[in-house]
């Protein structure tokens, strides 16, 4: 079996650790509800800094929506994943098992 | 810009981490079982127990406490459950908004709302019935209510748990009403209430 030639491709956005576990949290969200900074920040244990700068990717590439709005006088910013960013999420677990898959089938 | 996110490990890892991640979000999100349960737990144990005593099984008392004293350590247990249950929810709900929220916040008024017409109901029958019937209302038709909303909640956030803890409490009560009032305390502070407290704990256990 050839090793290169039916591989999927891995989505970059998505293929660095720190990003996929915002994806895959974001994922476990209903598809119209948003994570607040604050909550998605603890949930993953990253410095605010940080996450923002991941956020900033994963927006540029159409994958998550980020607002910000105000709750009686202090500014909150809620997250969310758009169809796009759950479609490619989609995507990438499954080019993830076929790659599983041909790990596994191939001796 | 710095990109510190490393290369994501292997498949495997990588669908472990994704399982992972999904699983912390999970249990974050549906809050504490401690607070959710633990609190119903303690006041059915108490509450019920007291009024077990009350009644006893053959018709005689075994301790001499009023139905009236029972009846209020009832009632107000279960208030600072539905305040603490209340907290959890609130605390949950910051986390997230969107259709889960207004979910939860409908969620909420339902017990309100149930639970005012509970007493509505009872308040007007209670003068009618002996005093132990009377009792039994109170007790059947507000655990009539927390079985029905535990399974409309198993329905609405699709919780297997959380709709048979309502079956649970919905059988015990039927039992319970079925035997009389003497019998209906007993099986409602051990089963329901010891059950709501062991049940919270191993949840919490098993994360």
């Amino acid at each position: 079996m050839t090793a290169a030639g039916g591989l999927p491709e891995l989505d970059p956005v998505i293929h660095a650790q720190a990003r996929l576990r915002v994806v895959a949290t974001l994922n476990t969200l209903g598809e119209r509800d948003e994570m607040a900074f604050p909550s998605l920040r603890d949930l993953l244990d990253m410095t605010a800094g940080n996450l923002s700068v991941h956020l900033t990717k994963l927006e540029e590439a159409g994958y998550v929506r980020i607002t910000k709005t105000h709750k009686g006088r202090t500014p909150v910013t809620y997250v969310a994943l758009t169809r796009r960013g759950r479609l490619a999420f989609d995507d990438y677990t499954k080019a993830i098992r076929a790659l599983l898959d041909t790990a596994g089938g191939s001796s | 810009m710095t990109d510190e996110g490393d290369r994501a490990p292997g498949p495997e890892e990588t669908l472990k981490l994704i399982e992972a991640q999904r699983a912390a979000t999970v249990r974050r999100l549906k809050g504490d079982p401690l607070l959710l349960y633990g609190p119903w737990g303690v006041a059915w144990l108490l509450g019920f127990g007291m009024l077990f005593l009350h009644y006893g099984l053959d018709g005689e008392p075994y301790v001499r406490i009023t139905q009236m004293q029972s009846v209020s350590v009832l009632l107000s247990l279960q208030v600072l459950a539905g305040a603490v249950a209340a907290y959890g929810i609130t605390r949950m709900s910051v986390q997230t908004r969107g259709e889960s929220s207004a979910r939860g916040a409908m969620y909420g008024y339902a017990w309100f709302a149930g639970m005012t017409l509970m007493v509505i109901i009872a308040m007007r029958m209670s003068s009618l019935l002996p005093p132990h019937e009377n009792g039994l209302l109170w007790a059947g038709v507000s655990m009539l209510v927390v079985g029905v909303l535990y399974m409309a909640g198993g329905a609405i956030w699709l919780d297997w748990t959380m709709f048979f803890v309502g079956v649970w409490v919905m059988a015990v009560n039927g039992v319970g009403v079925l035997l009389g009032a003497g019998w209906h305390a007993l099986l409602s502070a051990v089963l329901l209430g010891g059950g709501f407290l062991a049940g919270s704990l191993w949840m919490r256990r098993r994360g």
